[in-house]
């Protein structure tokens, strides 16, 4: 048994590198039986890491205590569902979830195109299968998963041993997102490596046209989500876990996940740059490039702790592995792009400065303005180090410094840029679009001015909040508003059959409003208060509207942890309004202590209760106390965005109903109407009606 | 570039900072002592509380296992999930020289001759540490000139073609024409 999963990753590798020559062999040689074969051990990896997956989880189960890795991440006291957790807890079963999620998106991208795209996909395969040698490069020969532990006896001959007990799981690490969070980025991570495959696939075998994009788009969608979703989790985790009141500290680990997410969602729009108007393709395909090698050097910066972070249970040297794998990618891509570029070459032209096109560049302007800033800032105390030998710090203050204008400027332009027509917008377009939110942002600006909202930053996200959601509200209402005339229904189920119909387009403008909550949320940062003090039975503390009372200190305990509590009663206006418990635990196996902050969250703001425990120096409690405003927007905004995503993916209600519809009542309506619903009969693209139709339903997808 | 300092000859410029710093630290000290003979220690007033709290959050705990700002420090992994020992040390230096009525910079510079440049949580705007600060600035506005440029030769472009890119105009007919053809069902 104990061989049986190592077998199997040592399996996959060879089967790994058998779909990656064979599949070359056959494209050059037209060899068809040998592509069919490249395809299926391409397909086979998954199901052999899928096997060595399962075998480390049996360690784990059993408490195998004679692998090294479990030996390392589990106990026998550890509750079931953190078992299953620890696989990803260290280095190398990190590696291998890579390497099994990797295995899965590229099973799932050859299977389900299997039957399509013949001269495609065994490009795709040929580089997904690429990747994979990589990851099972360093799964068999790096950091193996399967190392099991050896002793010496009396004579100094090796053999195996077995320990009593293993050493647990970091009690950081405890905490229910640990079974969701990192899967989760790790789908981010790995599942844009199929958009990049696809990419590269596209450019190395001159694939025609933008079909690439139409085949990744919901792939890479997916991906996005993940990562988004992989974030906010560590986020949240961090928030609930850590204890210092905040739940982002711009570690290098958090920016490792940022910067692709940043990028993806570059590459999420500028596509339809190329969609529409087969622009920009040598951008999109730097774009999904530039992407990937960012999941890779998170995964990089992630594993090999190159930069100081408080992930620091993932440090190691495999950070040779992963800067020479860069440089391949790099490599590969600039050859494929320098051989192919006349393939890229296409037809951009602008007929106006105040259109959506133009609004496309300005956002991936800033999108990448914000990626670069957060990679700089990160790298950048190596790099000063390598230049001046002298160690700084880059932290907090230089990425909210940096990032909070960019962010602004970047909501700035989700309220104007999916207002702006395709090609050209006219000044009356304008007029109509904006007047209304933008007077109604500003005089509620000028309220909350007036009401004593100081902080600049602050007050700027509010105004542009104010905007983005009343122009996401206003073109809701006037697409409605025309199928309600039409149709004779209620608004309610013309927004839904809005909706359905082009279900890109409002999917991203549910997207755009989740993000106008995570922003508003993050802006109640400016506004967070902080307390802490010393406190005995009996005495209380206040912070804003709160006095928080300490009513008693006891110590529950169970056989994982033993356990400090304080119980708080919290009052507000004099009233007593709830009781709190916050709590330190003492984890046997490990001796590490672990916070349990107690949060009562309201939608307003979040009352945050530490017991940071006895203070060595005067031998008394100490209770820190937050009160963190708006915290619940961002959380409530993060499931507003993976909704619109869904939706976003949701297939649209098929064109000839469009039509049918569009055709029963007078197009002459549509178009007086206005922009709202059917913006692009007014479009003068159309070279034939038949094209024309066809624009119609999906003109002014967002 | 050449005022950089190398990485084998440890800061001249700061060196000769330091004898400027070396000077005031004396004064200071010495304006310190004359202060402390006049008056005991007292504690902060609200307003150097506030300072002594900001300073804290300027300079890094040196404990070497955190990542947090003094002001911020907590272990959580460790017993108590507050300042840890380096960090109580540290406030409690602050608050003494906030108390003394000394200033932020001459309070920062002697953190950095105690603990080198990392203490500070944000690098100064200086010497090579300056391009941290200068990059993300300069790179957008560099990019934001080529995205100008970019879209202004595709104007250009897009008006030296004006059939191609501005299509037949959606004459009464052409709506007609596509009408025609979706009821015909021959779109897809």
């Amino acid at each position: 048994m104990d061989i049986f999963g190592s077998f199997a990753l040592l399996l996959a590798f060879l089967a790994a590198v058998y779909a990656f020559a064979a599949g070359l062999i056959g494209i050059y040689t037209r060899r068809q039986l040998l592509t069919k074969s490249a395809r299926h051990a391409g397909m086979a990896v998954f199901g052999l890491v899928a096997l060595a997956v399962a075998s480390l989880e049996y360690f784990f189960f059993t408490d195998n205590f004679s692998m090294a890795y479990v030996a390392a991440h589990s106990n026998r006291a550890l509750p079931g569902f953190y078992k299953f957790a620890a696989l990803w807890s260290g280095q190398e079963g990190s590696l291998l979830w890579w390497s099994f999620l990797l295995a899965m998106f590229a099973f799932l991208a050859l299977f389900l195109n299997r039957k399509r795209h013949p001269e495609l996909m065994p490009w795709v395969g040929v580089i997904l299968a690429g990747v994979q040698i990589f990851f099972l490069t360093l799964n068999n020969f790096v950091a193996n998963p399967f190392n099991v532990i050896a002793g010496t006896d009396s004579s100094g001959a090796l053999h195996l041993a077995t320990l009593a007990q293993g050493s647990g799981l970091n009690p950081l690490l405890q905490y229910p997102e640990m079974v969701i969070h990192p899967p989760m980025l790790y789908l981010g991570y790995t599942g844009f490596t199929v958009p990049f495959a696809f990419a590269l696939a596209a450019l190395l075998g001159r694939y025609p046209g933008e079909k690439w994009i139409h085949i990744t788009r919901r792939w890479t969608m997916v991906a996005w989500c993940f990562l988004g979703v992989g974030i906010l989790l560590g986020a949240h985790w961090a928030y609930a876990v850590l204890g210092w009141g905040g739940y982002w500290e711009w570690d290098p680990v958090e920016n490792a996940a940022l910067l692709p997410w940043i990028t993806g969602t570059a590459f999420l729009h500028s596509v339809m740059m190329q969609e529409k108007r087969g622009m920009m393709r040598v951008w999109n395909v730097w774009l999904v490039f530039c992407t990937f090698m960012l999941c890779i050097l998170g995964t990089f910066l992630t594993r090999a702790g190159i930069v100081n972070s408080v992930h620091a249970f993932a440090e190691s040297q495999i950070g040779g592995w992963f800067v020479g794998f860069l440089a391949i990618v790099l490599a590969v891509c600039l050859l494929a792009w320098y051989k192919n570029r006349d393939y890229l070459r296409s037809d951009n032209q602008l007929d106006s400065l105040v259109s959506r096109e133009s609004s496309f560049l300005f956002n991936n302007l800033i999108l990448l303005a914000a990626c670069f800033a957060v990679l700089w800032g990160t790298l950048f105390p190596v790099l000063s180090e390598w230049v001046t030998g002298s160690k700084i710090s880059v932290g907090p203050p230089f990425f909210d410094k940096v990032n909070v204008p960019i962010a602004l400027f970047l909501l700035f332009l989700t309220g104007v840029g999916p207002l702006l027509a395709w090609r050209k917008t006219s000044f009356d377009a304008l007029k109509r679009n904006f007047a209304w939110p933008l007077g109604l942002a500003l005089i509620a600006g000028a309220v909350a001015f007036a009401l004593g909202f100081r902080n600049f930053y602050a007050w700027v996200c509010l105004v542009l909040s104010v905007f983005v959601t009343l122009t996401i509200a206003s073109e809701f209402y006037r697409g409605a508003r025309v199928i309600s005339a039409r149709d004779h229904v209620n608004i309610v189920s013309a927004v839904g059959e809005l909706t359905m119909r082009n279900t890109r387009r409002y999917g991203g403008y549910i997207v755009h409003f989740g993000m106008v909550l995570i922003l508003v949320g993050i802006a109640g940062r400016a506004f967070s208060l902080d307390i802490q003090k010393q406190v005995s039975v009996g005495q209380s503390l206040t912070i804003g509207p709160y006095t928080l009372v300490c009513q008693n200190f006891d110590s529950p305990s169970n056989a994982n942890y033993s356990s400090q509590r304080a119980t708080i009663e919290v009052f507000r206006n004099g009233k007593s309004e709830m009781m709190l418990y916050p709590e330190r635990r003492l984890f046997s196996a490990s001796q590490v202590t672990e916070t349990i902050v107690a949060i009562e969250s309201s939608p307003l703001r979040d009352l945050y209760v530490v017991y940071s425990g006895i203070d060595p120096s005067t031998n008394k409690p100490v209770i820190h106390a937050f009160v963190n405003p708006l915290v619940k927007f961002i959380w409530f905004g993060g499931i507003v965005v993976i909704l619109g995503t869904g939706l976003a993916m949701f297939p649209e209600r098929s064109a000839a109903l469009v039509i049918r519809t569009a055709t029963e009542s007078s197009w002459g309506d549509a178009i007086a109407a206005g922009s709202g619903a059917t913006p692009a009969l007014g479009s003068p693209s159309a070279r034939s009606g038949k094209s024309y139709m066809r624009r119609k339903d999906n003109s002014d997808e967002s | 570039m050449e005022s950089r300092p190398s990485p084998r000859c440890v800061n001249p410029q700061p060196r000769l900072r330091f004898v400027g710093e070396f000077g005031l630290a004396i004064a200071a000290s010495l304006a310190v002592l004359l202060f402390l003979a006049a008056a005991p220690a007292r504690a902060l007033t609200p307003g150097q509380a506030e300072r002594a709290h900001a300073l804290s959050l300027r300079l890094k705990c040196m404990c070497g296992g955190c990542n947090d700002t003094v002001g911020t420090c907590n272990h959580s992994g460790g017993a108590f999930a507050g300042p840890c020992a380096t960090a109580q040390a540290m406030l409690k230096e602050i608050d003494e020289r906030v108390g003394r009525g000394e200033s932020d910079d001459l309070i920062l510079q002697d953190f950095v001759q105690e603990y080198g440049p990392g203490v500070l949580i944000s690098p100064p705007a200086k010497g090579f540490d300056w391009l941290v600060w200068v990059m993300p600035v300069l790179l957008p506005i560099l990019a934001f000139i080529l995205v100008w440029e970019v879209v202004r030769r595709w104007k250009r472009r897009g008006e030296l073609q004006p059939a191609a890119a501005a299509g037949p105009p959606v004459s009464a007919e052409l709506l007609d024409r596509a009408r025609r053809e979706a009821e015909s069902g021959s779109d897809e």
